[in-house]
């Protein structure tokens, strides 16, 4: 495989092959990535509110969903949605369209996970904090807005950025069930030729090029919810709001 | 320091102790052991002779001699496909027909019979897919692919093929409750093939031949049970491969289609640089052609 690492004819093959192949599933991947990234942050969110509520029922929930999830490997959640599910609705063959397999697959198992950091990056908030905002008259989703979530950001932001760097990652698991990703164009083209090399390090890179701006925007959301809020500039009146 | 010292003379003491309590079994078991390689190297050394002997028309290349010496050919073969390559589970042996194509082609290489490369064991075999076959064989991992291989011509730039020594044909295995009855019915459908198949440009060329106009989609999977369980949960339409390893996936709930296209020869592939192995393995394939012994072998494990 190294061997063939340097040869010109590979690489010109590969240049050849990537509008029908890597473009596609660039985009493929891209698409999963992103909506996938939007449908976990949105259940991590909710779930993880759900399980400090002091509702009972609403943290048993979140548990079930929790520990199920990530009690269960990826790749036979992925396979259950393929073949398992679409029998529960009729044995027509009814067939989950891949780019909603794919949402559905990375956003429902690392939704769980984020659900934990959101979870654990509330508890870290001293209780000292929502008994002021309650003694203020907040209610319990006034008391999240605008008390208890803006101050987890700095705590949760680096687990946060790795979840979503493994969702990128994990989309690769979809080639399994020829999900018209980027591992899956990258399987075709490299077995296809026998040019494995060239494919699969042309997909690294591709892969690179999503999650690297991603974990650096991650940084820069870090660093930035880590600034101090500067105090208000009192010119005169006081800002009654305040 | 001092406490260092103690425990390093404790230890040779009781090293000391050791040695003579089981003096006598050691030394015995010493001399087993010298006489079992000795007994090997008078082996080795006589297959070695015996392998000079045959291929002593045609001098033995370095990369040849490197399988001698080394006393086994590593050989890639499938480990699932029943009557070509099929690894017992009980046994873990390989059996089938390419299986014993490779006992042969490494009795030509140690100078036996393939009886006798079978019984010691000559080859070693290691399961492949489409998907590992080629970069195991340019690692050096193994020494041939013998594993339904297909010889097309931009694979011919990458490895070395030898002669076919089978043919096969790709058919169509289908539901029986989708209602599709022949190729035309097709069109719209998913057909599931294998990564690295070549299937799909055989499909394309038979239906243009045929002048049938339908447009069917093509997924990969990487393995055949993978697209068994895909056709199985209705997840494609049609399953398409080779119908050699089809024939194995047939069942009550499934038929194949009268439909045979691209006809696809298989060959030996041997890593580029091993131009050597390639000539033995070509004139080992070429001959058992010849003298029909590779269509006694093939009438062994019912094919065709």
């Amino acid at each position: 495989m190294i061997k063939g690492l340097f040869d010109g004819k590979r690489w010109l093959a590969l240049w050849k092959a990537i509008p029908e192949y890597y473009v596609p599933g660039f985009i493929m991947t891209l698409k999963i990535s992103l909506v996938g990234l939007a449908v976990a942050l949105v259940l991590g969110v909710i779930f993880g509110m759900l399980s400090t509520m002091k509702f009972r029922p609403a943290k048993f929930l979140s548990r079930i969903y929790v520990e199920f999830i990530q009690n269960t490997p990826l790749a036979l959640q992925v396979m259950f949605y393929y073949s398992v599910l679409p029998m529960l609705f009729s044995s027509s063959g009814f067939r989950i369209p891949k780019f909603a397999l794919g949402v559905i697959g990375v956003g429902v198992y690392h939704g769980a996970y984020i659900s934990e950091v959101i979870r654990t990056g509330i508890e870290a908030i001293p209780k000292g904090q929502s008994e002021a905002a309650a003694s203020q008259g907040f209610n319990y989703l006034q008391t999240m807005r605008y008390v208890i979530l803006p101050q987890t950001i700095k705590i949760i932001m680096p687990p946060l950025a790795n979840q979503a760097l493994n969702l990128v990652k994990n989309t690769s698991i979809l080639a399994m069930v020829a999900g018209m990703d980027l591992m899956y164009y990258t399987d075709s083209w490299g077995s296809d030729r026998g040019f494995f090399a060239q494919a699969y390090f042309t997909s690294a890179v591709l892969y690179f090029v999503i999650c690297f701006p991603l974990a650096r925007l991650a940084r820069y959301l870090e660093i930035r919810s880590m600034r101090l809020p500067a105090s208000k500039k009192i010119n005169g009146k006081e800002d009654a709001a305040c | 320091m001092k406490k260092k010292v103690l425990s390093m003379a404790f230890a040779a003491i009781m090293a000391a102790s050791a040695l003579t309590a089981c003096g006598s079994g050691s030394s015995a078991s010493a001399t087993t052991a010298a006489a079992a390689s000795e007994t090997k190297a008078a082996e080795t050394s006589a297959e070695t002779s015996k392998a000079a002997e045959t291929s002593a028309a045609g001098e033995i290349t370095a990369d040849v001699q490197k399988i001698i010496d080394r006393g086994v050919l590593k050989v890639g073969c499938k480990s699932d496909i029943p009557n070509f390559s099929l690894q017992n589970t009980a046994t873990g042996e390989y059996e089938g027909f390419e299986d014993d194509l490779a006992y042969t082609i490494a009795g030509e290489i140690f100078g036996c019979s393939m009886e006798e490369a079978k019984e010691k064991k000559l080859v070693e075999f290691q399961g492949v897919t489409a998907k590992t076959r080629g970069p195991l064989l340019e690692n050096g991992e193994i020494d041939l692919v013998i594993a339904t291989f297909t010889i097309t011509d931009e694979r011919k730039e990458t490895y070395n093929f030898s002669t076919p020594y089978y043919t096969d044909a790709v058919g169509l295995l289908v539901n029986k409750d989708s209602g599709i009855a022949s190729i035309e019915d097709l069109d719209g459908k998913i057909i599931g093939v294998a990564q690295s198949s070549t299937t799909k440009d055989g499909f394309e060329a038979y239906i243009a031949e045929k002048g049938i106009d339908i447009k069917p989609e093509f997924q990969e999977f990487d393995g055949y049970p993978a697209l068994a369980q895909a056709l199985a949960t209705k997840q494609i339409d049609c399953f398409s491969v080779d119908r050699a390893i089809l024939s194995g996936y047939v069942n009550d709930s499934n038929m194949l289609l009268e439909d045979r296209f691209a006809e696809q020869d298989y060959g030996v592939a041997s890593a580029k640089e091993n131009t050597g192995l390639a000539e033995l393995v070509e004139k080992k394939v070429t001959s058992m052609l010849d003298d029909g012994s590779m269509k006694e072998l093939q009438d062994q494990w019912n094919l065709q």
